[in-house]
């Protein structure tokens, strides 16, 4: 708990409201609900989730409902019938800022365990091509579990290390959800003096951030679009990340609009200086949204 | 690898599913069918030169069909999609009902509806939703949704 707290003092004056941040970290996340379009009208779910007992209200995004109260032992059909899909409010935004199409051809190279997946489909109303890769077998079968649940026929699932991914065509959309340490999950947990959903293990996530981005922009067509997101808020695996990619592949760095405000990218953490196109990138904090905290980067291939 | 169903394997298909429920064929125009692991997959016709990814590759589509002892079974994912499609050999249960057919593994039928046609497939719903197919033979309904849809529909009493 400690590194945590040394390392947030590190952004203190990067963060805005920064002491609003630490105690938001001391309360637990509220959950949200997706609504799957594909198979229910948004009216239609919203009328069903209440006969089964649940209370919502609105988020700024139309498909995406925040829960205020639902018993938690009482099955949920609406769930088994794929009308929903719980996700972190933060987690559609990735989505959002890529903008999947009707007919794209559209790659999710981290795609499991399929929140990201299921709703790029939704926006490309089942139609075209996408392909949801991922590495891990385990994490896989829950991938396919919620393509089949939510309906999706437009998908065809891979498997294998997303920066050794070998695919016989290019796309127009790309999104790398990359593996992070998942700061933006962290919560405290003052009982027992811990922070939960802390990942252990020393793997170097940086450099597989930059092998997966510079994979996935390989695999853009001329003029695609690359979004880069990861529920982390150290700098080293996001603007890091992006200043790397611009450096090795000469990729540029679009601004982006969503329903949800975001804070710009930062241009300079321990001494190193980034790319001015970073400030484009956009950060999301738990205390600002109400949600796991994100870094979402938006890039062209000219 | 999946393979594209010939012409007359895809219509030995869907002229099932018109045949049984009523689903016509051209909801499935923009569709091809592929064989994979003993199932048949809906998935989103791609046009005529696409490949699939080999070496990587895992799942196309949407599970679609099932041959269940040499006869077509479709299965709950595709029918709770393309269910509200149909328009004959649809039962409407009443939760009591659903959670009788859930427990006991078949529920008794005395309602004899002109829209069912004599044994086989028919499609179950709730309060307007598919929730999948179920086997119908002469009066009785035999429960054959997944397990995990079953185990739901059970829970559903306690929560009553």
């Amino acid at each position: 708990m400690a590194d945590f707290l040394a390392f947030l003092e590190e952004l203190r004056e990067l963060i805005p409201n920064f002491d609003e941040l630490l105690s938001h970290l001391k309360r637990p996340l509220p959950t949200y609900f997706r609504i799957n379009t594909l198979k229910i009208s948004i009216k239609r779910a919203k009328e069903t989730l209440r006969s089964e007992g649940v209370e919502f209200g609105p988020t700024k995004i139309p498909e995406i409902l925040r829960i205020e109260r639902f018993d938690a032992q009482r099955p949920l059909l609406s769930y088994y019938l794929g009308y929903i899909y719980p996700q972190a409010l933060s987690s559609a935004l990735p989505v959002l800022a890529l903008l999947p199409k009707e007919n794209e051809r559209v790659l999710d190279l981290c795609a499991a365990p399929g929140g990201k997946t299921t709703f790029i489909s939704q926006l490309m109303n089942d139609k075209g091509l996408l392909v949801a890769n991922d590495r891990k077998k385990g994490r896989i079968t829950s991938l396919l579990s919620n393509v089949k649940r939510l309906g999706i026929t437009n998908t065809v699932v891979t498997i294998g290390r997303g920066e050794h991914l070998d695919l016989p065509y290019r796309f127009h959309k790309i999104l790398v959800d990359a593996p992070c340490s998942g700061q933006g999950k962290y919560r405290f947990d003052e009982r027992h003096g811990t922070i939960k959903y802390m990942k252990r293990g020393k793997t170097n996530l940086s450099a597989i951030q930059k092998a997966l981005i510079k994979k996935g922009f390989d695999l853009l067509l001329p003029g695609g679009t690359l979004v880069y997101s990861t529920c982390t808020l150290d700098p080293e695996e996001n603007e890091g990340v992006i200043q790397h990619l611009i450096e090795k592949r000469g990729a540029k760095v679009l601004d982006f609009s969503i329903p949800i405000e975001g804070c710009p990218g930062i241009t300079e953490f321990r001494g190193k200086r980034y790319d001015e196109g970073v400030r484009f990138c956009k950060r999301f904090y738990p205390h600002k949204i109400d949600s796991v905290g994100f870094f979402i980067a938006k890039i062209v291939k000219e | 690898m999946p393979k594209l169903l010939r012409n007359e394997e895809r219509e030995l298909i869907l002229s099932f599913l018109d045949w049984r429920f009523g689903i016509k064929r051209e909801h499935f125009t923009d569709y091809d069918i592929y064989a994979f692991s003993r199932q048949a997959f809906l998935f989103r016709a791609q046009g005529e030169n696409f490949t699939f990814p080999k070496g990587h590759f895992l799942r196309c589509g949407l599970p679609f069909m099932r041959d269940v002892a040499g006869h077509l079974k479709p299965t709950t994912c595709f029918i709770q999609k393309f269910g509200d499609l149909a328009h004959k050999n649809i039962i409407t249960l009443g939760k009591e009902e659903l959670i009788e057919l859930c427990e006991k593994g078949e529920l008794a039928l005395d309602k004899n509806s002109k829209d069912i046609e004599g044994p086989g497939y028919v499609i179950t719903k709730l309060d307007g939703h598919v929730l999948g197919v179920n086997l119908l033979i002469e009066n009785r309904l035999l429960c054959r949704f997944p397990k995990a849809l079953k185990e739901t529909i059970k829970r559903l009493k306690k929560s009553q």
